[in-house]
């Protein structure tokens, strides 16, 4: 048995609170040997990251502990404030999750980097300069001693989180804590940084606690994983063991609603249809206006190009994925789509061309609905949930059609909620539920394509399953095309027929699923597709 | 910070002084349905009024008015005092002088005052220090200038005798008694601003100490003294420059005050005078320059904002 | 709007404000009935009394009860101070609120010259303005009004354009609503908020300017108890009674805590942060 670095035993961890104690940690154990990486599994309010939080000791002054959390021996519920900051950055690193909130905007990256050298390890300025330059080009960046001078705006998310993490690695820790560290990343960059630590991790053996929400990217680096539901470990073991023979409901539940491209939700054939029910032909959009005083002055046009001659087509009662990095285009067309974006190029729908804003009447409108991602903004928080479901069939019905309660009521039992959430303002319900509300607004017009714009994106993955379960239920109930824009190639794989690749504006690839992993195809679909963790149950 | 943004901030002072020049022409000349009889007053004979009109051009269209004004100012001539038959912009620029040394004294006062507390009370937030700065400051914006300065007067002049309590001696004649005489002055017009500055630098950098970079640098072991000073201040005072920039508004109201108060010969009170006796071209020019002066001083904060902040692209 | 009220009074500020500022209106209602003396009847003997059991805050130059004064003068000075505020609040919010749904260059050309005549004092161009309407309360309340136009049709427009970002605005354009309905329906609810508070803490600020205005001989005129004038006059004779000046002084700042800690509690209570 390796040396064990870090061992938590017993660990609780209460908040008080006015109107009492509330539980974060609940008789949390665990431990990891050097060379050991611990996926540390779980949903947002599990109690994850106030685990790290704990590790790390940079807890409120509410907070109230039990048990013990030791490092290579000693208890750090018992350290002093000095020796805390000794130990942190030098013997438990960490990496954050967001490395454009993590960096101090104000400072150089070298700065930031070579002042946790000059804190424990005692070396001048200038040779922690020197070594940080030798670190940055250890984690991978091509230009280290240009990064060095550069500030945070200056870099890449990439690269920025090379920074970090050649930080947390600086003073060669015997822990490192990584909170989510690709979450905020594109995919093909997460990927190259999740290579990154599995070098970094392999040659330095540092003991590694990797927190995550992704079950596939924990089956893919850690040796042992804790999945962790409301402050407790609810099982912990071998990676292969827990994800192959899981023993709690919770981990079923949570391997269950991973989405994985081989479990399809729906037919791989869309229903036949003599005729599309959507064109769209070239459509361009440009943000931004030409500036004036630039203008005057010759200088380069500022506008950018959000959607740069995007054609495709959405049969009746298909379901067509759009996948692409932050800043593909893929919102703009459903905005240009929506009449929220001006554009150029034309539509067609149902036979009618539309060129322009002026042209999406309300017959189009009616037909074409829109959800957005963030429920918390797309419900106005100063209308109660009936007002929001009753402007569409205010707007849209026709003269005679019901608007009363039971309308409403069924509205939301559509959508799998109980009809007495009329009553309640959006804040009184959770982000799943918010979602469903949104859901059934966009459902209140029956329409016939229904624009999905990253709606489970900010939804836990079993919150994200049931909401994907309910589409495919609508769909197949209402014959409704879906437009699904995602970042997440495994879940727009079990339910779309077939995906759209967008890259920098514009559509670089269009193939049907069942050739998605036969056919040509472009090489950034390549590289996407190479980039995505394979899902759990393939560790196994 | 390119040289477009520059320009583009310059030419916005343009623009802000030909809006304030209409404003003030408006208001002066266009308002009173007379400016003649306004200024003789409603027994001045009909021939001393006719005289009047001609001198000032008021038979002229008005906007004929105006551009002749306007011309006069673009040259420097603000026109001849009504009051006294001397050119105008010299007294302004004199009186101009005194007041910025008055603004100077505050502002700097201010900074060293308000900068350390709005610290402490976020350093300390939720504390009695906290509490303190915080008491101090709602009284502080609650206070106008002329109650403050009455009741320092009534305090420090009168009962205690420390410090004369009006009048103005120039530093280049007594400079000891020159700054007596300028320390309850200061001390009033500072009052407001600390109260406010202080209370956005703690509000800013209480923002500051909960963002994620400021965690990051204490889990990397930092001291707090070291993540306070090198990595939250920066950020939290930079905002500060544009704050202290807008109040200046709020400081060249207060200087009229405390001018008129405490027999101050600035261009506060130079204003204050021209309104009681209705001199029109020294009302003109006081406002334009006082409008100046606020101008130039965003112009002067918003450059220094841009060298300072690299974050932001500027076009 | 119950919530609301909770949620105030769990704050130190807010329930401190609603406190203040619900005795201030109780005085301003009931301030003329309640006062124990005539408020300009003069008593040459009892002159520059000090604090008693008779003349609970002292008599001024005249003899005239202090208190009395004061009560009487409660309306005059928040009144005006409430309706200067909401005034300039009104037209500010038409502004900002054309200036943020016009959008582009629209936009930059009011913004602009709204910058513009921010660049005049708030007390200069107020003086300016009863100047030359003539010294009257009334003029005194449309200068100041006039003088907070410019900054709330700035915090207006900033409020609007970040509701109009929302997606809930978005979704009622992508449905199909009509401009009025996104404006008055959607928008509006959510913009009122912010400004609600922006106008609280600006009553603090028009107490203190009208009783600027007053104290410079533009506001209120003699015999008027106006409290700012109350200062002004009781500045000739503090030698022989610093209590004449103290109240008045107190009384403003009273108005003027109350009001602004109404204004920060209520902004706690509509945005909560955690």
């Amino acid at each position: 048995m390796r040396e064990t670095i870090l061992d938590i035993a017993g660990y609780g961890l209460d908040y008080a609170t006015p109107s009492g104690f509330t539980r974060a940690l609940d008789d949390v154990s665990l431990s990891i040997a050097r060379g050991e990486v611990l996926g540390l599994v779980g949903e947002s309010g599990s109690g994850k990251t106030s685990l790290a939080w704990a590790i790390m000791r940079y807890l409120p002054a509410t907070a109230r502990e039990t048990g013990s959390i030791r490092l290579t021996g000693q208890d750090l519920l018992k350290a002093s404030e000095a020796e805390i900051d000794a130990i942190r950055g030098r013997r438990i690193g960490m990496v954050f999750q967001d490395p454009s909130t993590s960096l101090n905007p104000t400072l150089p990256l070298g700065e930031q980097l070579a002042e946790v050298l000059v804190r424990h390890r005692g070396l001048t300025r200038k040779q922690a300069w020197a070594e940080g330059e030798a670190r940055l080009a250890h984690v991978g960046l091509k230009v280290p001693r240009q990064m060095m001078r550069r500030y945070p705006h200056e870099a890449s998310g990439g690269e920025k989180q090379r920074v970090v993490i050649a930080t947390a690695f600086a003073c060669q820790p015997e822990c490192i804590i990584f909170d989510e560290p690709t979450t905020a990343l594109d995919v093909i960059t997460a990927r190259q940084i999740l290579e990154l630590f599995k070098e970094l991790q392999a040659e330095t053996g540092v003991a590694s606690l990797y927190i995550s929400h992704d079950l596939a990217l924990v089956s893919q680096i850690a040796s042992k994983v804790a999945v962790i539901h409301r402050g407790r470990i609810v099982e912990q073991g071998a990676v292969g063991d827990v994800f192959a023979r899981p023993q709690d409901a919770y981990t079923k539940k949570l391997l269950a609603a991973v989405p994985r491209p081989d479990h399809r939700l729906v037919g791989m054939e869309a229903p036949e249809a003599a005729t599309p029910l959507v064109e769209v032909e070239k459509v361009s959009v440009l943000y931004g206006r030409k500036p004036f005083l630039g203008r005057l002055l010759g200088r380069a046009n500022t506008q950018f190009t959000g959607n740069r001659e995007v054609s495709l087509s959405v049969m009746p009662g298909e379901i067509l994925g759009i996948v692409g990095e932050s800043g593909s285009g893929k919102s703009t067309l459903a905005k240009a789509m929506t009449g929220l974006n001006r554009f150029e190029g034309e539509i067609r729908f149902a036979g009618r061309r539309i060129t322009g804003l002026s042209d999406m009447d309300r017959a189009y409108r009616r037909e074409v609905q829109i959800i957005f991602q963030h429920p918390d903004s797309s419900l106005n928080p100063r209308q109660r949930i009936r007002e929001i479901l009753s402007r569409p069939l205010a707007l849209y019905g026709e003269p005679g059609s019901r608007r009363d309660a039971a309308a409403i009521g069924e509205l939301l039992e559509q959508v799998r909620l109980p009809a007495a959430y009329a009553d309640r303002y959006p804040h009184q319900l959770s982000g799943g539920e918010k979602q469903r509300v949104a859901i059934a607004r966009a459902f209140a017009s029956k329409p016939k394509l229904v624009i999905c714009d990253e709606i489970t994106s900010a939804l836990d993955v079993s919150v994200q399953a049931s909401v994907v379960e309910l589409l495919v239920d609508l769909q197949k109930r209402f014959g409704t095309a879906y437009l699904f824009i995602t970042h997440d190639l495994n879940l727009v794989r079990q339910i779309a027929h077939r995906i759209a690749v967008m890259y920098r504006g514009d559509l670089v690839d269009l193939v049907d699923i069942a050739t998605l992993s036969t056919g040509p195809l472009h090489p950034y679909t390549r590289s996407l597709l190479e980039a995505v963790p394979a899902p759990a149950t393939a560790a196994a | 910070m390119s040289p477009a943004y520059i320009l583009k901030r310059i030419l916005l002072i343009g623009y802000t002084l030909l809006v304030v020049s209409l404003i003030v022409f408006a208001i002066t000349q266009i308002l009173p349905a007379d400016a003649a009889v306004m200024m003789l007053g409603e027994n001045a004979t009909p021939d001393a009024l006719a005289a009047l009109r001609l001198k000032m051009g008021l038979n002229d269209p008005i906007w004929m008015q105006y551009l002749h004004w306007l011309g006069g100012v673009v040259r420097g001539d603000f026109g001849v005092s009504m009051r006294t038959g001397q050119p105008v912009a010299p007294a302004m620029i004199e009186a101009l002088g005194r007041s910025l040394l008055l603004a100077l004294f505050s502002i700097l006062l201010m900074l060293a005052v308000a900068i350390p507390l709005g610290i402490v009370a976020a350093v300390r937030r939720g504390r009695a220090a906290d509490l303190g700065v915080s008491f101090l400051s709602y009284i502080g914006v609650s206070l106008p200038e002329f109650v403050t300065a009455t009741l320092m007067v009534l305090v420090l002049a009168d009962w205690l005798q420390w410090l004369p309590a009006t009048g103005y001696v120039p530093l280049t004649e007594d400079p000891l008694r020159g700054l007596r005489h300028l320390v309850l002055p200061v001390l009033t017009v500072s009052m407001i601003l600390v109260a406010h500055v202080s209370r956005m630098v703690r509000s800013e950098l209480v923002d500051v100490l909960h963002s994620d970079y400021i965690r990051a640098a204490r889990l990397k072991g930092l001291s707090k003294r070291q993540v306070l000073f090198k990595h939250a201040l920066r950020n939290a005072l930079l905002p500060t420059i544009t704050i202290v920039a807008l109040d200046v508004g709020y400081l060249l109201g207060g200087v009229i005050v405390v001018e008129e108060i405490f027999a101050l010969p600035g261009i506060g009170r130079q204003l204050i005078v021209a309104i009681q006796a209705r001199d029109l071209p020294s009302i003109q020019a006081g406002a334009l320059i006082m409008a100046t002066t606020y101008a130039v001083a965003n112009f002067l904060a918003d450059i220094c904002y841009a060298w300072l902040d690299r974050r932001i692209q500027y076009d | 709007m119950i919530e609301i009220l909770k949620r105030m009074l769990r704050s130190p500020q807010g329930a401190l404000g609603l406190v203040v500022v619900g005795l201030i209106l109780l005085v301003v209602i009931v301030g003329p009935w309640s006062a124990p003396y005539d408020p300009e009847k003069m008593a040459p003997l009892m002159r520059y009394k000090p604090p008693s059991a008779q003349f609970w805050l002292g008599t001024d130059q005249y003899g005239r009860d202090i208190l009395s004064r004061l009560l009487h003068g409660a309306r005059a000075t928040v009144v005006m101070a409430v309706l200067a505020t909401a005034l300039g609040t009104l037209v500010g919010a038409i502004v900002g609120t054309v200036s943020a749904f016009l959008g582009g260059r629209g936009d930059e050309a009011i913004m602009r010259t709204v910058d513009a005549i921010m660049s005049i004092p708030s007390l200069l161009l107020a003086l300016l303005i009863v100047n030359l309407l003539g010294k009257s309360s009334v003029n005194a309340l449309l200068a100041i009004a006039l003088a907070f136009a410019p900054g709330m049709a700035r915090v207006t427009r900033s409020v609007a354009l970040a509701v109009r970002k929302q997606d809930y605005v978005n979704a009622a354009i992508a449905r199909g609503e009509s401009a009025g309905f996104i404006v008055g329906r959607e928008m509006l609810p959510n913009v009122v908020a912010p400004i609600i508070v922006e106008m609280t803490i600006r009553v603090a600020f028009a107490v203190m300017l009208f009783a600027t205005l007053s104290f410079l001989g533009l506001g209120a005129q003699p015999p008027a108890s106006e409290w700012g004038l109350m200062v002004s006059e009781a500045r000739r004779f503090m030698h022989l009674s610093p209590w004449m000046i103290l109240w008045p002084s107190l009384a403003i700042a009273l108005v003027a805590i109350g009001f602004n800690l109404l204004g920060d509690g209520l902004r706690d209570a509509l945005n909560p942060r955690t």
